[in-house]
């Protein structure tokens, strides 16, 4: 299978200016400044069918049709470099390896928007990416891909890498935008939109890292190559991050579409010998899980919908039998619980609820009625919350115990798992 | 379709509205009447959308939107009480509850346990709410009664956080907390103070400054406008913690500094227990500083109140009665004349105080020997200050200017109000210019800060308004050039300026020539000038003859006496026959006069500093007026009775001048002694004056000092006095906390300095002045400038800044 963005990622030096540009690399940029306006840009974009890597699939060139094009306000660019989210480690290694084909994502995406002004949003754990993005936009500045003027079109852009709060709440785009701005990450009501009134009240678009990577493949290859990977409504490539009970995990990119067990099974080698596949959770720690029968759900956004689930940020977390479920639960809500900014009552007070009520399970100190009241709970931060996050810690939550709600009644019952588990606990 | 007035129309509840587009769902149920419960929404602050206790629902809208938040659109259907809505928010409610303590808000027998507490307490002291603070006002009780919650889902989750009691003027128990963030929104959209956010996250998330700091650190100005809303027993004044809901409350006027706020006193079984806010848009728009939000209370009701008459007999004070003290009264002015009499009246007085006061001084004596403690508080260039108001300036002029220039002036904790619309004149896009020696609380937000050297700031304006003439001029620099060039472009290119004038430069001893600048300055920039006065009631004591030099309505007065020497500097083998002290600290008086009445809510801190004592009346126990620095008329209002004999001044004069057979001075009330004023005082009945000249005084007493400061030497630094003068005597005497933010007879002193005189922070300094020593612990401030100390004193140390040597040593022990 063609692979897009990974094409370089495994050459050495392909991270220093020279190399991507030998490998063909900011061959796009000067033929949008040269030959397109902004608005072709986006048109092409849109045409192209690419939807957001981040997590919730919106159309890339849709959002940035959203900019208002009359307003006298600055516009921003804003990419989202947060990944925090358990599983993903996807655009990591874009940052690390390719550095220079996100930066030229940016300037293509901020064109476009015709945004002055570019954002980088680098987790803040993640150091060696940051120093690498870092080491990309200096370079950049240096051969004038970036600053005054760049390569003589009269269009200007600053692009600045900026390293994030150190909490997942950080990558969801308003709360990103507030903890850019200097104050404390937490999600803002929408309406209004960020395309409209975003960073400092100015028009905003926020992209994850691996959707602006696509770009300047778009603009060398054209929209009709993007669409011949993947489905019709879910086209192009996709890097998904294999983790959990699989004996070769990694990232890998496919085409969206094939199936989740070509990931698992045939470049993941399955799950370790003597074990067999208990559950999936196909996007991100924060989407509800698959069973083994649906194994072979195509990877795509409709398809994983259908399967009731989400395609999510592409982080594919296997776990085998050995793993207690209760033990499963209890390692999610501990980290939604955690990472919850606090601001609206159902996910601040739901979560901690939540994850009491799982804890107490897991210690063997679990009533009668809990599982009933950890789906009330459920229930009531669903669809209540601010932004998604109430809605990620309920999801998996949720689902785990509709699945697998007889290893929940049997720790209530026995004050121990139904499975010994065969793992490490940490 | 949207009118051509941008409003839209929705229905909600089966109710058709009109409203301006733009709104939010929850204001649009508020105009047409319809309840919709919300606990973080507060009308002075930006949506949240936090609580979630607002859900609607709206037809076509996917989810439960939050009514604060919603926008209206055109032809929008609402509904907010569906069943769904109702058992979700109730749902919601009862999440916010599993975080605070409040088990009797649905206890179902509550109303006769607080009645009459015929039922066994169901629940623990802390979880229950019979131990708020804001029992029977909290704002969480009114939705638990409106949304009928009467079971909790959850066990109650106890934060067991420590109450936090260590600030001044209010606790913080966040045990009680709904993490609803008005106090932080309050905090930073309208205070700008931003002293309090979020810290932590989810469950651990709690209110506070950041990095551990104190409020005190953080820079809170303790406006306690985030205690006024929040809804919880969270966050409380120390002073009426537990003393529940006012009987009633009286608005009237602040007197504490010139601005002239108005507030709303509260008033339970005849005591004021606590001052909020009125709402007040043309003037201090619903907001406050400590002094009128926390320090009242206080210091109308301190234990040390005088309440009776009292005479000096044989070193001590003996009560005596109202009739008794003015036969004694009487007797001994009976004595004086003309020229051996002098009156001192508080400059935070009423008109109506002055008015009489002046009177009896020129009428019952025939004296024209009359002052207030400001001229000797502005010193020998109290003309110059008066001069510049009477260019004049209102906050409406302050709202509106695109450049705005505050020379002298912190907002902190003093006429903070200001501090509020400067920083909204900020956000709306006016640039900031301040002068200021020191860090101040405005150097964060100003686009220049201009810092001025010790004995420079003089200079400085005249560069600055050398630069601003001619902008290649090349001036010898007194501060960074780029500040004062990028300073004058802002004031060339300004459309409309304001300068605000605070205290700082008040005791320099290049007062006048620094007034005299801002003036000029003013002028140069066709500046309108705002003085914001420490004293309450300046304007009012100019408009009323309250001064030797000007009679009432703001002339010259046709006798030019100088008692400026009989007030502050008489030899003692010359001394005055009978002073007539109203509101004034008599104690730097004492062997200046034969004869001494003290007439003040306050007594003296030495019984033996006058021969007679009056009491007053406080100014929430009066009817009266007052202007402000805009010359604005406002109105006192009687909240509660005086303490004992106590009476209001312009009253114990009137029967003074009555006892002394004098005419003139039958006034049953306060309509009375007004009614007199009108055709005296031009305009005093309107009620902003504009633009109005104030007579201006000698400069002789200036030219004095000075000659006597050239001919031996300058001193080498300056003391400067506690402005939050009130009645004579700093407010701290009587309010603890603001002993704490605003430290009296506390040394700061420039490392530099600090080493010269081998001082350590913490130490003490001997400071002697003309042989009047005193011992102070020191602090040592790197924004101190070097070559001056700073110091605030009290009235009875004033007149040591008259001081021509000075020392400063070690202070061992
Ligand atoms: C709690 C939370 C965390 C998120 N974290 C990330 C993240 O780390 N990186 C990311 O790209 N998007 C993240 N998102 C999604 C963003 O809000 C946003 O949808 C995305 O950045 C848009 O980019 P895209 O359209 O290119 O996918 C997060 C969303 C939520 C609710
Ligand atoms: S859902 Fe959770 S993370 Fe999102 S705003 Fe509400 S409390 Fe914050
Ligand atoms: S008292 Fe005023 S300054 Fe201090 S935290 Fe409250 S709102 Fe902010
Ligand atoms: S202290 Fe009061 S105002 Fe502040 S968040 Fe808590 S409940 Fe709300
Ligand atoms: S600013 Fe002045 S008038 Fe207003 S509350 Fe404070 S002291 Fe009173
Ligand atoms: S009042 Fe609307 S969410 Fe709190």
């Amino acid at each position: 299978m063609e692979k897009v963005l990974f094409t370089h990622v495994d050459q050495p030096e392909q991270h220093r200016i020279e190399t991507y540009v030998k490998n063909g690399g900011y061959q796009a940029l000067p033929k949008v400044l040269r030959d397109y306006k902004p608005d072709e840009v986006i048109d092409i974009v849109r045409k192209s069918g690419l939807r957001g890597r981040g997590g919730a699939g919106f159309s890339a060139g849709m959002k940035w049709s959203f900019v208002p094009r009359d307003t006298p306000k600055p516009k921003y660019l804003c990419c989202n470099a947060d990944e925090s989210e358990p599983g993903t480690c996807k655009d990591r290694v874009l940052m690390e390896r390719d550095p220079h084909l996100v930066v030229e994502g940016i300037i293509i995406a901020a064109y476009a928007i015709q945004a002055h002004q570019a954002f980088i949003y680098v987790r803040g754990e993640f150091v060696y990416p940051a120093f690498r993005m870092e080491q990309a936009v200096a370079e950049a500045y240096a051969k004038g891909y970036l600053g005054r003027n760049i390569l003589d079109s009269g269009y200007d852009l600053d692009l600045v890498v900026h390293t994030g709060g150190g909490a997942y709440i950080c990558g969801e785009e308003t709360a990103l935008l507030s903890s850019l701005e200097g104050d404390r990450s937490l999600s803002r009501i929408r309406p209004p939109f960020p395309a409209v009134e975003g960073l400092y009240g100015c028009p905003t678009v926020v992209n994850n890292v691996e959707t602006l990577a696509n770009v300047p493949y778009i603009i060398n290859r054209g929209p009709d190559w993007f669409r011949s990977h993947g489905t019709e409504k879910s086209p192009g490539t996709k890097i998904f991050s294999l983790s959990g009970n699989v004996k070769r995990p990694g990232n890998y990119e496919v085409d969206l579409g094939v199936p989740l067990s070509y990931v698992i099974n045939d470049l993941g080698g399955g799950v370790p010998e003597g074990h067999t596949l208990k559950a999936i959770i196909p996007g991100g720690a924060s989407t509800p899980l698959l069973l083994p029968h649906q194994i072979d759900t195509p990877l795509d956004f409709e398809s994983m919908a259908q399967a009731g689930s989400m395609l999510g940020s592409g982080a594919i977390i296997v776990i085998d039998d050995g793993a207690c479920m209760v033990w499963t639960a209890m390692k999610l809500i501990d980290f939604f619980q955690h990472e919850s900014c606090g601001k609206c009552t159902p996910c601040r007070e739901g979560t901690a609820w939540l994850k009491q009520l799982i804890n107490r399970i897991e210690g063997g100190e679990g009533r009668p009625g809990d599982i009933d009241l950890i789906l009330d709970v459920c229930g009531n931060i669903m669809g209540r919350t601010i932004c998604p996050l109430g809605d990620a810690a309920v999801m998996p939550t949720e689902s785990i115990i509709k699945l697998f709600r007889n290893e929940f009644e049997y720790h209530i019952d026995n004050k121990t798992c139904l499975v010994k588990t065969s793992y490490p606990l940490a | 379709m949207n009118s051509p007035h941008g409003s839209v129309h929705v229905t909600i509840d089966n109710r058709a509205v009109e409203i301006p587009l733009g709104s939010t769902i929850l204001k649009a149920a508020e105009a047409s009447g319809i309840y919709i419960p919300t606990l973080c929404a507060h009308k002075d602050l930006t949506p949240f959308g936090g609580c979630r206790i607002c859900i609607v629902e709206v037809e076509g809208m996917r989810g439960f939107p939050t009514a604060c938040t919603t926008p209206v659109e055109e032809g929008m259907i609402v509904r907010t009480q569906t069943a769904q809505i109702q058992s979700i928010r109730n749902e919601i409610f009862n999440l916010i509850l599993s975080e605070h303590p409040a088990s009797c808000l649905i206890c179902d027998e509550k109303d006769q346990c607080k009645e009459y507490s015929v039922t066994v307490r169901k629940v623990g002291v802390t979880t229950g709410c019979r131990f708020c603070p804001n029992d029977g006002q909290c704002e969480l009780q009114d939705v638990a009664d409106k949304i009928g919650v009467t079971e909790l889902n959850y066990p109650i989750y106890y934060r067991n956080l420590p109450v936090e009691k260590d600030d001044p003027f209010y606790d913080r128990d966040y045990n009680l907390c709904i993490l609803c963030g008005r106090c932080v929104r309050i905090c930073q959209e309208v205070r700008t103070a931003n002293a309090i956010a979020f810290k932590q996250r989810g469950r651990h998330t709690v209110i506070g400054p950041a990095f551990k700091r104190t409020h005190l650190d953080a820079g809170c100005e303790f406006c306690g406008a985030c205690v006024s809303v929040c809804p919880t027993g969270a966050l409380s004044e120390k002073s009426r913690k537990w003393r529940g809901k006012e009987d009633r409350a009286v608005t009237t006027t602040c007197p504490l500094c010139g601005i002239g706020c108005q507030i709303n006193v509260l008033v339970k079984q005849e005591e004021v227990m606590g001052v909020l806010p009125a709402e007040a848009p043309e003037l201090n728009n619903g907001q406050l500083c400590v002094k009128g939000r926390f320090c009242i209370p206080e210091a109308v009701n301190t234990y040390k109140r005088m309440k009776r008459y009292q005479k000096l007999e044989d070193g001590v004070l003996v009560e005596i009665t109202p009739d008794e003290a003015m036969a004694l009264a009487a007797e001994k002015l009976a004595t004086c004349t003309p020229d051996s009499f002098g009156l001192i009246i508080s400059p935070d007085s009423t008109n109506e105080d002055f008015y009489v006061a002046q009177k009896f001084a020129r009428e019952a004596i025939g004296s024209n020997q009359i002052d207030t403690t400001a001229s000797s508080y502005y010193d020998g260039w109290f003309s110059e200050y008066l001069k510049l108001f009477s260019i004049g300036g209102t906050l409406e002029d302050l709202r509106r200017a695109s450049v705005i220039v505050a020379v002298g002036l912190d907002t902190r904790y003093g006429r903070s109000v200001m501090g509020v619309e400067l920083r909204q004149a900020m956000r709306r896009g006016a640039l900031i210019v301040t002068i200021h020696p020191r860090r101040h609380n405005l150097s964060v937000i100003a686009d220049v800060w201009l810092k001025p050297p010790w004995r420079g700031t003089p200079r400085l304006l005249n560069d600055l308004m050398t630069l601003i003439n001619d902008p290649r001029h090349n001036v010898i620099v007194s501060d960074g050039a780029d500040k004062l060039d990028k300073a004058a472009a802002i004031l060339r290119g300004a459309d409309s300026t304001v300068t605000l004038i605070g205290s700082e430069f008040t005791p320099d001893i290049d007062c006048d020539k620094i007034y005299a600048a801002v003036d000029e300055l003013a002028k140069a920039t066709h500046a309108r000038i705002l003085p914001l006065p420490a004293a309450g009631n300046l304007v009012g004591s100019i408009f009323m003859g309250a001064y030797r030099q000007l009679s009432p309505g703001g002339g010259p007065s046709d006798h030019m006496l100088d008692v400026h020497n009989m007030l502050h500097s008489t030899p003692s083998d010359d001394k005055t026959g009978g002073l007539y002290l109203i509101g004034v600290d008599p104690a730097p008086y004492r062997g200046t006069a034969e004869f001494i009445i003290s007439q003040n809510s306050y007594p003296a801190e030495n019984a033996q500093a006058a021969d007679l004592v009056f009491p007053a009346a406080m100014f929430t126990e009066v009817d009266g007026t007052m202007y402000n620095q805009e010359k604005r008329l406002l109105n006192l209002h009687k909240c509660v009775d005086p303490p004992g004999d106590a009476l209001p001044n312009w009253q114990i004069v009137s029967r003074l001048a009555a006892r002394m057979g004098k005419a003139g001075f039958e006034y049953a009330t306060v309509e009375d002694v007004q009614a007199e004023i009108p055709p005296i005082v031009k305009g005093a009945g309107d009620s902003l004056i504009k633009r109005n000249k104030i007579g201006v005084m000698t400069k002789k007493t200036l030219e004095e000092i000075r000659a006597k400061r050239a001919r031996d030497g300058m001193p080498t630094f300056r003391i400067s006095l506690d402005e939050h003068i009130f009645r004579g005597y700093p407010l701290s005497r009587w309010v603890g906390g603001m002993r704490i933010i605003q430290p009296v007879d506390t040394l700061y002193i420039n490392p530099a300095d600090a080493a010269q005189f081998g001082l350590a922070d913490g130490e003490k300094a001997a400071v002697s002045v003309n042989g009047f020593e005193r011992v102070w612990p020191v602090i040592i401030d790197d924004e101190q400038p070097s070559g001056e100390v700073r110091v605030a004193v009290n009235a009875a140390e004033w007149n040591m800044r008259y001081g021509l040597s000075i020392t400063i040593r070690k202070h061992n022990g």
